[in-house]
């Protein structure tokens, strides 16, 4: 059996003598150990044999493709004119009835300006979020008042913050890291860890994504404080693309985001963009004053 | 009889023989009088804590829904318990008021809200706006005024802009942010303001107002109530300024020591703090750390002043400062700090320039009596819900104006506090459901997420057709949505009173029938199945209603603990005592007295000596009490005074803590005396005799 292994000749023939000063004679005396560790060995040298040409090939990513990746995640997500879209949104709590909201996102992401107007239900029609420059807004109409809000604001009450609705500016914000190609489901994905960049203001400073490596969409994110804990994690499992006449390319947008709560656990939301329309919208809305007319 | 007068003649006789006579009475009148004080302390504290509590928000009883998780705990201010609401409070507002003990029954919630102010500027820019808005537009001198205060605003961070760039490395200072403020006061910003004031207020507010980091917030514990209801059941609330909220309007009362803490000028508020210190504590600047450390915040922080000034305000404010100062500087900040760093010798001269010559030029309060006040709170759901509710006036408690417990409790109208509580009415979810149906969508639960999203199909990518958005048609098919101003509505009783409540008050004709009336209130409301449970004012009011159970426990265990040494001290005193009189007991054996003579004899000696020395006690501890209520008890802090229920507490002589101290002192005295005297019974009078000693 032996002499039909051309392995056991090899290793045998090339170690046999070294062994007795390496190893001792007792253990060459001992047949049984000698030809257990044979095997190991054996073992060991097919895997090397194997595993060598995955490992030479392994998508590891460099620097300027991950920020190739974002660049393309930004650019995939910006609307090259005005971007509309009715999004309906559903918090789940532990213990707490659900909440079910309609809102239009009104975005022109040339001027970096967003307004969020809520439609429904009845009483929270007429509440809405205006993002101009660094400033988010907050307007409750029943009390016809403006709030300044952080990025952290949790829009509507739910677990999605501003950034779920706005343009992405990744590549900008943040320093990438590789982590590895993963599975995600019946997808293959690359795992990148965000870091953000020095004198930038997001709502979270680390954040880890998971890229369809077929498609260039995120699947997963996950978004951490500072301290390093685990905030938040949201899935997009569906991409949507429409062709922008002033972008001359398509505008993706996430279908359907699922949001969960890391630190109240059990809370959870559901975004789900239902359509877009990507009509000129008019000049002066992106204002105070316009989101303030939408009710009386 | 001639037995009893001789045994207490000879007891009298021998109280001042021994030394150790003197031991025993002194270590009884020190327990008797511990016994009379602290019992009188405790009890004449239980009955103003009561009146605290009682007289203020719990009233006698209180009764929440049975299902609850939590029980009422009114004065845990910032931990609100977890209730379930009663659905609709006319439906045991008669059950309730049928017992003939119940005078009122006051619907009740308690809940935290929370102010938010934004930035100094914003808040003027707040205000200039709304100045040029049609429906709110003011005289042309106001928004001038207002105008002219904003620039003064802006020429102020520019200031600040420029020492933080020389104080810090270059270009620190956004180079942006430099040219905006540049724009915003120069004369061409400002000449074509009126042109298109709200372009202007946008440039203003997104540009200029995040500059100042000051945006504030204040969180507002209150109880939602029938106004009018609670201010006819508790006859110890009173306004202070302003006036009572109308029937059937919404309407707020805050809690004039919320107001003067949370709602007034800083500075203003810590001279306050200083000038009662002065005068009232007779403490001194020099000696006092925290008065001290006041002034220091004073001196340092004089932004909020400058800031609240426009250019004339301000110059009038130099002025003003010049000449109390005696001083040529014309920077209002460094004359400002110069005039608050205030030291024994002129605080009070700077206090009254300060409230009669710089007051008037700023605002005192963040909010007057007779506006509007903008609160939020996290309703049931978790979301936020925000309300505009006038502020009518101020209120306190007689007794305890400058309790932080009693006075932390602001008072709202019944119709605010359900909306800001956000029941879920059964209309709202129903649509809830619609609009869950509608979008058509499955929940998919955190553990499965991965398996259910990533699961099946491999492209996560489908393309899109475009669809126009109507959106008149998503806003209801109009342009605008519909808002009602509630504020001025009126309500009639019935609407109140139909409606959720978390608990109510309830108010007793004999509030020494409490124990009784509340088990009648208990079995009515099981057998009309209201789901109520009925809980005392002491629980009602949480942990701070516990205190008197804990200074009863503590006042019982320390006594129980003098009078058990006292037993073991006595028994042995009286052993050694009764040793030495062996001679003196034999004797009387042998000229003819009986055992039990003896044994009455020792008894009878060890009660007299404990009553003797117990009614002193007595009387020095009655003396003790009679000249605390003379003279009072000082509040050191904001606890005893709601424990005292006002700044002193001044205790009753209780008649239980003497009958009490008799009961244990003669109980104690038997006691110890028992075994003595036993021993004494069986000295044979030959033996006596034979000894020595």
């Amino acid at each position: 059996m032996k002499s039909q292994n051309p392995f056991y000749h090899r290793v045998n023939g090339v170690t046999q003598s070294k062994a007795k000063d390496l190893i001792g004679f007792v253990f060459l005396k001992n047949r049984t150990l000698f030809t257990l560790c044979n095997s190991v060995f054996q073992i060991l040298f097919i895997s090397v044999l194997t595993l060598t040409p995955a490992g030479l090939f392994a998508q590891t990513l460099g620097h300027d493709k991950m920020v190739d990746i974002l660049k393309g995640i930004d650019l995939r997500i910006r609307s090259g004119g005005d971007y509309k879209a009715l999004v309906y949104l559903e918090q789940h709590q532990k213990d707490k009835p659900d909440i079910a909201q309609e809102a239009l996102v009104y975005r022109r992401d040339v001027d970096q300006k967003l307004m969020i107007l809520f439609t429904k239900p009845k009483t929270d029609a007429g509440k809405g979020y205006l993002r101009v420059d660094r400033n988010l807004w907050y307007y409750d109409p029943s009390v016809g008042k403006w709030e300044r809000r952080t990025d952290r604001e949790r829009i509507g009450g739910t677990d999605s913050d501003r950034e779920d609705f706005d343009q992405s500016n990744l590549a900008g914000q943040y320093d990438p890291q590789f982590v590895g190609e993963e599975k995600l489901g019946s997808f293959t994905v690359w795992h990148l860890k965000l870091a953000v960049k020095s004198g930038i203001d997001v709502a979270y400073p680390l954040v880890e994504f998971w890229v369809d490596e077929a498609t260039g969409n995120y699947l997963k994110r996950q978004d951490f404080a500072l301290s390093g804990r685990l905030m938040r994690t949201s899935y997009d499992p569906k991409w949507d693309k429409l062709y922008s006449d002033a972008k001359k390319d398509y505008l993706w947008f996430p279908h359907e985001i699922h949001i969960y709560d890391e630190i109240d656990k059990g809370n959870s939301t559901l975004v789900i963009i239902q359509s877009v329309d990507l009509s000129v919208l008019p000049e002066n809305m992106f204002t105070k004053a316009w989101l303030e007319t939408k009710s009386r | 009889m001639s037995w009893v007068l001789l045994l207490l003649q000879t007891s009298l006789r021998n109280i001042f023989s021994s030394f150790l006579n003197m031991v025993i009475g002194i270590i009884i009148l020190v327990g008797t009088f511990f016994f009379v004080v602290g019992g009188s302390l405790v009890d004449s504290m239980d009955k103003s804590m009561s009146r605290s509590i009682i007289g203020s928000v719990a009233g006698n009883a209180q009764v929440y829904e049975a299902s609850s998780a939590d029980s009422p705990a009114i004065f845990d201010n910032w931990q609100i318990p977890d209730l379930d609401p009663i659905p609709d409070f006319s439906k045991i507002k008669g059950p309730l008021m049928s017992d003939t003990n119940v005078k009122a029954v006051v619907p009740e919630g308690v809940n935290t809200a929370i102010v938010v102010y934004g930035n100094t500027i914003d808040q003027v820019l707040e205000k200039l706006r709304k100045a040029v808005s049609p429906g709110t537009r003011q005289p042309k001198p106001v928004v001038e005024s207002l105008k002219a205060h904003v620039r003064q605003m802006v020429l102020d961070i520019q200031t600040d802009m420029g020492k933080v760039n020389r104080i810090a490395s270059n270009g620190s200072f956004d180079p942006d942010a430099a040219e905006n403020l540049k724009k915003a006061s120069s004369n061409t910003f400002w000449n074509s303001f009126d042109r298109d004031p709200f372009d202007h207020l946008e440039f203003l507010e997104n540009k200029i107002a995040y500059l100042i980091p000051d945006s504030d917030q204040i969180f507002l514990s209150y109880v939602g109530t029938d106004l009018d209801a609670f201010a006819k059941s508790f006859d110890r609330m009173e306004i202070v300024d302003g006036q009572m909220v109308p029937p059937g309007h919404r309407g707020m009362l805050l809690s004039k020591y919320v107001y003067e803490e949370m709602f007034k000028l800083k500075s203003a508020h810590r001279l306050d703090q200083i000038h009662e210190a002065l005068t009232e504590k007779n403490k001194k600047i020099a000696k006092d750390p925290d008065l001290q450390d006041l002034v220091k915040q004073n001196k340092l922080q004089t932004r909020e002043i400058v800031l609240q000034l426009d250019p004339l305000s301000g110059q009038k404010a130099v002025s003003i400062l010049q000449t109390a100062l005696n001083s040529k500087e014309t920077d209002l900040s460094k004359l400002l700090s110069a005039f608050l760093d205030t030291n024994d010798s002129n605080f009070e001269a700077r206090y009254k320039i300060f409230y009669d010559q710089l007051a008037p030029l700023v605002e005192l309060y963040r909010l007057k009596p007779g506006e509007l006040l903008t609160i939020k709170a996290y309703t049931k759901s978790g979301s936020v819900e925000a309300v505009n509710v006038k502020v009518y006036g101020t209120f306190q408690f007689k007794g305890l104006e400058k309790s932080g417990l009693a006075g932390g409790l602001s008072l709202m109208d019944l119709m605010s506090f359900r909306d800001l509580y956000g029941y879920v009415t059964p209309d709202k979810i129903a649509e809830t459901k619609a609009l869950e149906k509608a979008a058509g969508v499955k929940f998919v639960a955190r553990d499965q997420a991965e398996a259910d999203l990533f699961g099946g199909e491999t492209s996560d990518v489908e393309q899109s057709q475009q669809k126009a958005i109507n959106d008149r048609a998503e806003m209801g098919g109009s342009n605008k949505v519909k808002r009602v101003d509630l504020t001025q509505r009126v309500y009639s009783q019935d609407e109140i009173d139909k409606g959720v409540a978390m608990g109510a008050a309830i108010l007793l004709k004999d509030p020494s029938q409490l124990k009784a009336t509340m088990t009648r209130l208990q079995a009515a409301c099981d057998k009309d199945n209201l789901g109520l449970k009925v809980i005392d004012w002491q629980k009602a009011a949480g942990n701070l209603g516990q205190f008197v159970f804990v200074a009863k426990a503590i006042l019982y265990f320390a006594t129980a603990i003098i009078f058990v040494v006292a037993l073991v001290i006595i028994n042995n005193a009286v052993v050694m005592a009764t040793l030495q009189r062996m001679r003196e007991i034999g004797t009387m054996r042998a000229i003819g007295a009986r055992k039990s003579f003896v044994l009455a004899m020792v008894l009878t000696e060890t009660v007299v000596l404990g009553m003797v020395f117990g009614a002193i006690g007595s009387a020095l501890g009655s003396a003790f009490v009679v000249f605390l209520n003379h003279a009072g008890i000082p509040a050191s802090n904001d606890f005893l005074y709601f424990f005292f229920s006002g700044p002193r507490l001044y205790p009753d002589l209780n008649a239980g803590s003497l009958i009490g101290a008799f009961f244990v002192v003669l109980v104690v005295t038997c006691v110890s005396a028992l075994y003595p005297a036993m021993m004494a019974t069986k000295v044979s009078p030959i033996q006596a005799m034979a000894s020595d000693e």
